[in-house]
């Protein structure tokens, strides 16, 4: 084979590929393009603008309202990524046993995932929202106070969070069973035999065995929860006081309400370069600790 | 290969810069005048039918829509020449629609919209100004209610025309009054005592939801007491001393356990839901609302017009637009329809059943408004001492969709309900509007 063949023979593939990379990179590149040229302009919906170089960036980094929301995104983020993956691993530890009804149960703690996050936060506004709400009328029937859930800023907060892990969960559940089934059995054995208990087998081989497949769940529910709009927008748009407002609430609110495509674009942008910084960190330290 | 990639990476990135660029250069153009727009009109004057797009908003129930439609057809018959294709548009994402639209050039040719929807798409350069339909109307004899017609001007032409009245009025549960023995308020404190007194065991006397319906009530008692979140040359006097009383009024009353705390979570209906199953028994809200609990309707009264410590009465109220886009290609003949549609459209109060009040004075005559209590009392009472959010400033302008909408009025309007220190949360406020109306 001459070197002219081999090196057609190499492209071949990367030929094929061509039309989806085509594709992808319009799909994917044309929106970031377009947002970081808005987020270098001081435009509006219909106006370009003139190109501001990166007055928008630095000029985040002195409003209060993009700080606060920087803070509460971590936080809900930090909360919602390590809820649901403590519920969703315990369940499917669980799950991975033989017991009765697992087939069902595998099916029904779904639910949170697949209904459609409209009807089942609007279920959760009623039931949380009003005094006279579902969740308060049984507070009270035990003899508590009725709790402000999304209308005291503390509250609220922890409401959001407990809603996002709700919705959650059973991805992290059904990523940690795949993970679970896919471990060696023989090792259990070995450790058994070896004389080690349940929580020791837990911690020094599922934890472990399972160390790739919770780092690609975490990057993904980072970035999900970071962006995420309509569990925090259906509940409390935000509020109360801006309280739950994350940055892609406030960047929408920059675009659509204050008409200002510049701030809103570098929003989203400085929330691209976070979750990208954060993939990477994951990512390393998965890469050293496999080598 | 490397650079097979990097012409192909290059060729995507200049493509998409190019696309972006062009769709928002198309639009910072100015458009041109009516003449040439008139003259770029292949169509118009060579005989041939000229169609034009009217948008129009969801102003009332289901029978609002047919009778707009029955409308542009009876135009659409009178008038040969011209087709108008009626395109109902619905309130969720409203702007995103419309500055959507008028990015892709497609905006329409006529639309109605909200209070300050002329001004936020003029500061834009989308709206044609219509001094000469306006000037024709005065002419033919001045038909609008007092200190509608003149609001519609910005940057002194004006950009749309006045076509309905919303305003925000107290209504309450005459039966929750009754087995409370207390009578409607007339004034501020009678307000306070009368709220506290129907407050208790998990009822309240009013329900103030969180949302902007919520900043409603701030801005009505606001205007109420002749305060406003700006002086006579447009700039911010938010903390002004009118101002201050309002808002520590709302702040007593949360103080007093008179305003469900829970509100600071409430979208309009929660608060519509709260006020209808009794838990509330005083709301404020637009014309028409009793409407929306048929079953209540003969235990909701609407409530006189309030006095202020300082013996003012008012409330908020906006006056609605229909307006002409620049993009049009045919604006003789949009300025032609949007004259008829402001002189015969009363059927979409008699037969559609607008929440809003009309703005033309011949329409209130109507038996409809004359010979129904609430609609007469609301004309007669409330629309004369109606102010809007720009009071005293005398015209309408962009920012204020800003400083009413998501932003700081409602995220005030929630402090208040968190029972925050009134001052504290003012002068917070004060300084975002500032920021807003870029004032140092």
């Amino acid at each position: 084979m001459g070197p002219t063949t081999k090196r057609r023979f190499e492209l071949l593939p990367v030929y094929y590929l061509l039309p989806s990379l085509f594709l992808v990179l319009l799909i994917n590149f044309y929106p970031f393009v377009s947002g970081l040229l808005y987020s270098l302009s001081d435009g509006s919906l219909i106006q370009q603008g003139t190109f501001v170089g990166i007055v928008n960036y630095l000029r985040l980094f002195t409003m209060p309202d993009f700080i606060h929301s920087l803070y509460f995104s971590a936080i809900f983020a930090f909360f919602s990524v390590i809820g649901s993956y403590v519920i969703g691993l315990g369940l499917a530890v669980l799950l991975n046993k033989d017991i009765p009804g697992r087939g069902f149960f595998r099916v029904a703690l779904l639910v949170p995932w697949i209904v459609p996050s409209i009807v089942s936060i609007i279920s959760w506004r009623w039931m949380l929202g009003a005094q006279e709400g579902l969740v308060n009328t049984f507070l009270v029937w035990l003899g508590f106070k009725p709790i402000l859930f999304l209308a005291n800023e503390q509250w609220a907060i922890f409401t959001v969070c407990l809603i996002k892990i709700w919705r959650s969960f059973p991805f992290m559940m059904i990523s940690c069973l795949a993970g679970l089934q896919s471990i060696d059995q023989s090792l259990y054995e070995s450790a058994s035999m070896d004389g080690a208990g349940r929580w020791q087998s837990f911690v020094h081989i599922t934890l472990p065995q399972l160390k790739s497949i919770t780092v690609v769940c975490w990057i993904l529910m980072t970035i999900w929860s970071f962006n995420d709009f309509d569990t925090i927008w259906l509940l409390t748009q935000g509020g109360p006081a801006n309280a739950t407002e994350n940055l892609i609430i406030l960047a929408y609110k920059y675009t659509f309400t204050k008409n200002d495509v510049g701030t809103g674009s570098a929003m989203a942008i400085v929330v691209l370069i976070i979750l990208m910084t954060l993939a990477t960190l994951f990512l390393r330290n998965q890469n050293k600790s496999q080598d | 290969m490397k650079k097979t990639m990097l012409v192909l990476l290059t060729t995507v990135l200049a493509a998409s810069a190019a696309g972006c660029s062009g769709d928002a250069g198309q639009q910072s153009q100015p458009s041109g005048s009516v003449q040439d727009a008139a003259k770029s009109n292949p169509s118009a004057g060579n005989g041939a039918k000229v169609e034009l797009q009217f948008w129009d908003m969801v102003w009332g129930p289901p029978e609002y829509i047919d009778t707009a439609k029955a409308l542009v057809d009876q135009f659409n018959s009178e008038n040969p020449n011209i087709k108008v294709s009626y395109q109902s548009t619905p309130w969720n994402n409203w702007y995103q629609t419309f500055t959507s639209a008028i990015a892709a050039g497609t905006a329409p040719d006529i639309s109605t919209g909200a209070g300050y929807q002329a001004f936020q798409f003029s500061q834009m350069g989308a709206i044609l100004p219509i001094d000469d339909v306006v000037d024709e109307l005065k002419k033919n004899g001045d038909d609008f209610l007092p200190n509608t017609v003149d609001l519609m001007k910005y940057d002194n032409h004006y950009v749309a025309l006045p076509w309905a009245i919303d305003i925000r009025v107290p209504y309450y549960r005459k039966d929750l009054f009754q087995q409370a023995g207390v009578t409607p308020p007339k004034t501020w404190e009678e307000l306070r005592a009368a709220a506290k007194k129907l407050s208790g065991n998990g009822k309240y006397g009013m329900v103030m939801p969180g949302d902007t319906g919520g900043t409603h009530y701030v801005f009505s008692l606001m205007l109420n007491n002749n305060g406003g979140l700006f002086n006579k040359d447009k700039k911010v006097d938010f903390l002004n001393s009118r101002n201050v009383e309002a808002v520590q009024l709302l702040a007593d009353m949360v103080k007093d356990g008179s305003i469900n705390p829970a509100g600071a979570g409430f979208t309009g209906d929660d608060a519509t839901k709260s006020f209808g199953q009794g838990d509330a028994a005083i709301i404020i809200k637009n014309p028409g609302f009793p409407a929306q609990l048929p079953e209540l309707k003969d235990k909701i009264g609407l409530m006189d017009p309030l006095t202020g410590p300082h013996g003012e009465k008012g409330t908020i109220y906006w006056i609605n637009n229909i307006m002409l886009y620049k993009q049009s290609k045919h604006p003789q003949e949009a300025k032609q329809f949007m004259k008829w549609w402001s002189q015969n459209n009363k059927a979409l109060w008699t037969k559609g059943h607008v929440t809003q009040l009309p703005v033309k004075k011949s329409f209130t005559e109507d038996p409809y408004f004359k010979d129904d209590p609430e609609r007469k009392e609301i004309l007669e009472k409330w629309i004369p001492i109606g102010k809007t959010t720009a009071y005293p400033y005398p015209a309408v302008f962009p920012e204020l969709n800003e400083i009413e909408g998501e932003g700081v009025m409602q995220t005030l309007t929630q402090e208040i309900m968190l029972g925050k220190d009134p001052k504290a949360i003012m002068d917070k406020a004060n300084q975002t509007m500032k920021s807003i109306m870029k004032e140092k």
